[in-house]
């Protein structure tokens, strides 16, 4: 019969009695809220994450003292490690037959600061030569990095477009000197923009050469590599390269263990998504947990709301609606309800996505396809729990019905 | 032959008990008679009234209304006898609550898989021809008893049915609004329609033109009364 003249009713029932349906729907939303949010909140560190992995280029590993490490333990344990070398750098740069590109890497976060204005938390990276593609990083302005300023420790620095705007607001930087924590570096180059990454700029950086930092600021520090290999069928023996190398020239015997760590991007996109895998398990745990306890608050109200209609019910029968008439109204009257609470749902799902998006770094990306998954859960818990206390209406003999008070 | 019953037994199993609410009724109507159907409590006259409104189906007999034989009928065919054949008046009105008067003379349009604009002009139409054009948008608890009386009758008129089921029709009502109602159903049965009146009130019953007088489930009289009250 007619479809809106029951969605009329349903929506009637729900505005007349709201707080009973805020109750009633409770299940529901939150099943679905906790769907929404966490489809998004992963969906957004899975972008997150391949971009970040990704942005360090393809067919790259890095070789440094820690390794891929998932536990205290084990994180104590490299510490005693000795350390990454510059000077192991340039031995995998010379011997790595199928890299295409080794580049030594340190960093830290200090402040910056040019006559009286200071930059708090800037990423200050230092890199060797290549650093420019393993960075994807494209000059906007002066030059980059050249090899002789890192053989030298020169004092300068390639400086991102935001470092320019909070620190040399109408001016040209190039050539001007800037404090990175305690030393002048004077500025020879400014990237291109590379916009932010879920609220994380990309442009708040300087680079400096690697040697200058490490005799700098990092005396004892232990030095990551990146090697680049010629292609993707060559990346396992690069990695067995780079390995016969470091355990070359730390002089391990057959059989001990690596006490270094050749790690590549797929490790951590697998740890990454056994994490996920683990939230994902429990969401729906959660959200399958308080939908059927939603669908049973429904059952219950719609089974309250056929025995407080039942003259209704009688009259609409004596008047000419079928069997199937009545089955109809109430489903619809069900999942309309359920569908309201999936609405409301999803509208909090999507603000607390938002909500965590805007106040961390974390990101939260809503797609279209977690609301339709939303809108489908909701309307089958409704159909579903809806369709017991529906069938015993279509069933009341119009009779009794009539007479009932 | 609008109505045409035979033989009709109806028994109901109250525990280990028979009780034979009607036992053995023939019945003849035709269309535009007017008849009321008289008894004391317990003498089947409700039931008579359930089966000739197809709520309820006999244990033994036929029933054929306008040639079909309802006992034979499907549940949705049973349906769209009620939606299209039968207009219902009863005692307590019936009206739906939550909705306005139009809405509830609606209904059976509703069910009769009439378009919205359509069920709008047939409704209002009814609504104004028993004097409520200008309370549509009023909700039953808006109207006086009368009101709503006049405001079911509408709606057991609006798909044009064979016959006008009136249950009691003045048992609540004050006996001046009573009067006004049976002045609608005289001139409902003057349009040519075929109207039955269930009562147990006698001055009621002498509204119509013929008295079907049930006891211990049997008709005990049937007087035609035409010529004590002249038409008009």
């Amino acid at each position: 019969m007619n479809l809106r003249e029951s969605i009329g009713i349903a929506l009637g029932a729900i505005r007349a009695n709201k707080l009973r349906s805020i109750l009633t729907l409770l299940g529901t939303i939150i099943g679905v809220t906790s769907v929404i949010a966490v489809i998004s909140f992963v969906e957004g560190m899975n972008r997150f994450v391949s971009e970040k992995l990704i942005n360090a280029g393809a067919n790259v590993f890095v070789v440094d003292r820690e390794g891929f490490v998932t536990s205290q333990e084990a994180f104590e344990a490299a510490m005693k490690r000795p350390i990454v070398s510059l000077a192991d750098g340039e031995a995998l740069r010379q011997g790595v037959a199928h890299a295409s590109l080794v580049v030594s890497q340190l960093g830290a976060r200090l402040p910056v600061n040019y006559r009286g204005k200071n930059l708090r938390g800037v990423d200050i990276r230092g890199r060797g030569a290549g650093y420019d593609l393993v960075d994807d990083l494209a000059i906007a302005q002066g030059r980059h990095l050249a090899e002789t300023d890192d053989a030298r420790r020169q004092m300068v620095c390639v400086i991102g477009p935001e470092v320019v705007e909070e620190l040399f607001p109408g001016m040209d930087p190039i050539g001007k000197q800037l404090r990175i924590g305690d030393f002048r570096f004077e500025v020879v180059g400014v990237t291109q923009e590379k916009g932010k990454i879920f609220g994380q700029s990309q442009d708040r950086f300087a680079t400096i050469p690697v040697r200058t930092f490490q005799k700098l600021m990092a005396e004892r520090g232990s030095v990551s590599i990146a090697i680049k290999s010629v292609d993707q069928s060559s990346l396992p023996l690069a990695q067995q390269e780079a390995r016969n190398i470091m355990r070359g020239r730390r002089n391990l015997r057959p059989g001990e263990p690596d006490n270094f760590g050749v790690t590549t991007s797929e490790a951590y996109l697998d740890l990454y998504k056994n994490l996920t895998g683990g939230i994902f398990v429990v969401t729906i745990g959660v959200a399958a947990i308080s939908l059927f306890v939603g669908g049973i608050v429904i059952m219950n109200i719609m089974l309250v709301s056929v025995t407080e209609r039942t003259r209704e019910i009688g009259i609409r029968k004596a008047l000419g609606a079928r069997r199937r008439d009545i089955l109809t109204q109430f489903l619809v009257e069900s999942t309309t309800l359920s569908l309201a609470g999936g609405a409301i749902g999803i509208l909090i799902g999507i603000g607390l996505a938002l909500l965590v998006g805007a106040v961390s770094p974390l990101p939260a990306a809503v797609n279209f396809k977690s609301v339709l998954l939303g809108i489908m859960m909701s309307s089958l818990v409704g159909i579903f729990f809806g369709s017991y206390p529906a069938a015993r209406a279509a069933r009341l003999d119009p009779i009794e019905s009539l007479r009932y008070e | 032959m609008m109505i045409e019953i035979r033989d009709m037994f109806r028994t109901y199993e109250v525990g280990e008990e028979k009780v034979h609410a009607l036992n053995g009724v023939d019945l003849d109507i035709e269309a535009n008679e007017y008849v009321a159907i008289m008894g004391p409590s317990g003498s089947g006259k409700s039931t008579l009234m359930n089966i000739l409104g197809c709520l309820d189906t006999p244990t033994a007999g036929s029933y054929r209304l306008k040639d079909k034989e309802i006992r034979k009928l499907t549940d949705d065919e049973l349906a769209q006898i009620l939606n299209r054949e039968i207009g219902f008046v009863f005692q307590t009105f019936n009206l739906l609550p939550r909705a306005d008067a139009l809405h509830n003379v609606e209904l059976p349009l509703v069910y009769a898989g009439i378009r919205h604009e359509e069920r709008r002009r047939r409704a209002k139409q009814a609504l104004e021809t028993v004097g409520l054009g200008d309370r549509m948008k009023h909700r039953p608890n808006e109207l006086s008893g009368g009101q709503r009386q006049r405001v079911a009758i509408a709606r057991a008129l609006v798909n044009r049915p064979s016959i006008i089921l009136a249950d009691e029709p003045t048992g609540n009502l004050d006996s001046a609004t009573g009067e006004e109602i049976m002045v609608a159903f005289e001139r409902i049965w003057r349009d040519g329609n075929t109207v039955i009146l269930v009562t147990h009130e006698a001055d009621i019953a002498a509204h119509a033109r013929r008295v079907v007088r049930m006891r211990d489930g049997k008709i005990e009289s049937d007087v035609l009364q035409g010529d004590v009250r002249a038409r008009a």
